[in-house]
């Protein structure tokens, strides 16, 4: 019989996504093998993670500082003010940040609107973005979803509440990924590409 | 082992693990089929932009015994991406999907539905849809899949609706005044509307006015909800975005 400390592991692993019953156990017996030092590690990661990540209350990123506190993208003197992105998820907001080229403020909307799936506008962080325009001197906001059909419609959406506001809204350009081939691209992107040409 | 190769529409498609898609489609030949889009996260190249709601294309599709169908390969017919550049448009879109998705089984093939919900979209893509086709193409999908609601003559006698019909999903529709008795649940319905979705079911082609229209939504959405046990998610889509 498998002593109860382990199957409670395992079945807290198997709740993890993408793991099943089987990785589980596997996972569990390679935590049972190493030395001590690791699992109290993992456990001590996985309790300062919860205790101490949270949103910023402003942009709804991830935050580590005190509560009540804004987050680095929100404080950081050097970026502009005028120019707000709105990024789907938080992995997009890190890959916008990687490329080094945007220097304004950031909102995370953490998920799009999905009529199929029932999620509406009130699941998302909307509200709060509109919150946040009214206090801030913002000219433009970046929609960064992506450019699948609830990225579109949430983008459309956005661009409804915000237009009104006399506010410049534009939508990342979507086209022919680099070192892409013309022959491979679907519709939808080639006819956006063609659209969206410029001037050589 | 089976392959078979079928035109089909993509219904919804969820995102399954690190790297994989769930797709549902509307097969023409097959009816409702969900299958495993295996990489279809990550390798742009295979399914480029094919697995979005909507898009109409050619399945390559493998069946093995007990196991979820594979789709190996598409060749997207036409993306309709260009009625993404409304929101009334992809709402609209979206909502006759669903409807689809939820009034079809699997296997079932409803070849008539198919090209009817082809022709939808086709529709609303030319910007030649408007509120009213959304009512008329709802009013053929219950046809096709068995649930045609009555608006005329009486769902229990036969006789004439008259003036103060009443309308009970759980008989199929609206009653006359004379069976009122034999339908507790009915609730009164006006005789204008009962009139202008009997006529728009048999075919005739003009525009309701909002009003009506209104009033058509709640009465759709209230039979629809009833024969399938639940109401439509992007229902409540239409309704936040403004659009019927
Ligand atoms: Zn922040
Ligand atoms: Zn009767």
């Amino acid at each position: 019989m498998t002593p109860d400390a382990l199957n409670r592991l395992v079945a807290q692993l198997a709740k993890l996504p993408g793991i099943g019953e089987k990785t589980a156990q596997r996972l569990a017996f390679h935590v049972l093998r190493s030395p001590p030092d690791f699992a109290k590690g993992l456990a001590a990661a996985l309790t300062e993670v919860v205790d101490k990540v949270r949103l910023c209350p402003r942009c709804f990123s991830l935050h580590d500082g005190p509560a009540d506190t804004r987050c680095g993208f929100c404080t950081d003197a050097r970026r502009d003010d005028k120019v707000l992105c709105v990024v789907e998820n938080i992995s997009d907001q890190l890959a916008l940040e990687r490329t080094k080229e945007f220097k304004g403020r950031y909102h995370v909307l953490h998920g799009v609107l999905s009529p199929l799936e029932g999620v509406g506008p009130d699941q998302l962080r909307i509200r709060e973005l509109l919150l946040r325009l009214e206090d801030s001197p913002i000219e433009e906001l970046i929609v960064a979803t992506n450019p699948d059909v609830e990225g579109e419609a949430t983008a459309l959406y956005l661009t409804k509440l915000l237009k009104p506001l006399g506010l410049r809204v534009t939508r990342l350009a979507q086209g022919i990924p680099m070192g892409g081939d013309l022959e491979y691209a679907d519709q939808a992107t080639l006819a956006r590409a063609l659209s969206a040409r410029r001037e050589l | 082992m089976e392959r078979f190769t079928d035109e089909a529409l993509v219904l919804s498609c969820v995102d399954y693990g690190e790297a994989d898609r769930l797709v549902t489609l509307f097969t023409r030949a097959h009816g409702r089929l969900t299958a495993f889009a295996a990489g279809a996260r990550k390798s742009k190249r295979r399914f480029a932009g094919a697995l979005e709601a909507g898009t109409w294309l050619k399945a390559q599709l493998v069946e093995r015994r007990g196991d979820t169908l594979r789709l190996d390969g598409v060749d997207v017919l036409r993306s309709y991406h260009h009625l993404r550049e409304e929101l009334p448009r992809i709402a609209r879109a979206l909502y006759s999907l669903e409807l689809c998705r939820e009034l079809l089984r699997d296997h079932e093939p409803h070849e008539a539905l198919f090209d009817a919900l082809r022709g939808y979209l086709e529709l609303l893509e030319e910007r030649q849809a408007g509120p009213t086709s959304l009512l008329k193409f709802e009013l053929d999908a219950l046809q096709h899949t068995g649930f045609r609601p009555r608006f005329a003559p009486c769902a229990l006698c036969g006789g004439p609706t008259g003036a103060r019909p009443l309308f009970d999903p759980e008989h199929g529709g609206v009653v006359c005044e004379g069976c009122a008795p034999r339908v507790p649940r009915g609730v009164p319905v006006s005789a204008s509307l009962v009139d202008a979705l009997a006529r728009l079911q048999a075919g005739e082609r003009t525009p309701l006015p909002a009003e009506l229209r209104a009033r058509a939504r709640q009465l759709l959405n209230t039979f629809i909800a009833h024969h399938l046990g639940r109401r439509l998610k992007s229902v409540d889509f239409m309704e936040q975005v403004g659009t019927d």
